[in-house]
């Protein structure tokens, strides 16, 4: 099963308007190399576990990978040939709200090869484009 | 003045503000500013391609010039504070500097050079982290290091090194940063949970639980409630229409 919140305070959300740019969770934290969101989107949770499997596949137990973004937004979607009205659907599914710059996954521990190679990879999962960044310049 | 420091060309800005700083940028100047020494802050441009090529290589201290401005108190020592990136962290859009002393006593950064390969990484799995690569330090702009070399050969699966136990190159030099803060660490990585295990583990539903959601007993007392209240209401309002 994908990643889900244990707990939420209510089942459903609003949609709410995404805001442009990443003003957080925009820069290699935790490992060496990170692979960044050049758009904004909602991540699904089964996305990103593909994304880890990908990447955990190819690493072969070396290194570290880290999931920089949790999905924790309940999104709602009515059955097909469904009339409208009668309420709020179910949850489809949970997503994570990306912002261009986001930071989605990090690897640590193995050379910038093999780690560029591990995240084209989980690139290819992501619903949105992506590149590989390294950490950046500290003062 | 202090020999070593890259010299780097300034000019004053006569306008500040996003609008005119991202003009400057357009034209290939970094917009900066100096302050610090109880004096006015003073908001300059760079020459792009020249800071950033001393930036990367790891420069803190530099001279700034001032062409056209020949007063011997132009000629300033900074010491480089801080960096604004883009959102996507791929340029530098401003820098900050600190006017300083060579014999003034400042904190900053100082990037630590890990050598050698550690014993624990023979074992499979095992990475070497460092989550703390810069530690904090006191020192005089003199003393101030480009980097804190730390031999790692010795460190074996699950031994760590923290800031206090590395060795500054100075003695009047002080470690700022937390002494128990980890600067690098042997761990095994590889092992880690599926989202299928850390689920079974936990032994959590399909669905999260719902920290507002109203118990079966409290809804059914309400409803309870609501329907003994209502005959009397109705009865009472029957009075009332009666009287």
């Amino acid at each position: 099963m994908a990643m889900m919140p244990k707990r939420v305070k209510f089942r459903k959300e609003q949609r709410r308007v995404r805001p442009r740019k990443a003003t957080k969770g925009n820069y290699v934290a935790f490992g060496d190399y990170g692979l960044q969101a050049l758009d904004g989107a909602w991540v699904a949770a089964r996305q990103l576990e593909a994304g880890r499997v990908a990447a955990q596949h190819f690493l072969k137990r070396e290194g570290k990978l880290y999931i920089r973004v949790f999905p924790d937004k309940p999104i709602s979607k009515k059955p097909l040939e469904t009339r409208m009205g009668t309420g709020k659907a179910e949850v489809e599914y949970w997503a994570a709200r990306v912002k261009p710059g986001t930071i989605l996954f990090e690897i640590a521990g193995v050379p910038e090869a093999t780690a560029k190679r591990a995240l084209v990879r989980v690139a290819m999962k992501m619903p949105i484009r992506c590149r590989f960044v390294g950490r950046r310049i500290a003062v | 003045m202090h020999e070593k420091s890259p010299l780097l060309t300034a000019e004053k800005r006569d306008r500040i503000g996003s609008r005119y700083a991202a003009r400057d940028r357009a034209k290939g100047r970094l917009p900066a500013i100096v302050y610090g020494h109880g004096r006015e802050p003073l908001p300059i441009t760079l020459d792009t391609k020249q800071a950033l090529t001393l930036i990367t290589k790891g420069e803190k201290v530099f001279r700034l010039d001032f062409p056209g401005h020949k007063e011997a108190d132009e000629m300033q020592m900074v010491l480089l504070k801080d960096l604004q990136f883009d959102y996507l962290g791929t340029n530098i859009v401003h820098a900050d500097f600190a006017r300083v002393d060579l014999n003034e006593r400042v904190r900053t950064r100082v990037h630590i050079n890990l050598i050698g390969d550690a014993k624990g990484l023979k074992q499979a799995g095992a990475i070497l982290v460092h989550p703390n690569l810069e530690i904090e330090i006191e020192c005089r702009v003199v003393d101030l290091p480009d980097g804190i070399e730390l031999n790692v050969a010795e460190l074996d699966l699950g031994q760590m090194i923290t800031a206090g136990q590395v060795k500054l190159p100075r003695d009047d030099m002080k470690l700022v940063t937390d002494s128990h803060a980890v600067v690098a660490q042997v761990v095994l990585g590889g092992v880690t949970k599926t989202a299928e295990e850390e689920t079974a583990a936990a032994g959590t539903a399909a669905e999260p639980e719902v920290i507002t959601a109203k118990k079966p007993e409290e809804g059914a007392a309400k409803t309870a409630g609501k329907a003994d209240a209502k005959p009397d209401a109705k009865a009472a309002g029957g009075d009332a229409k009666k009287k």
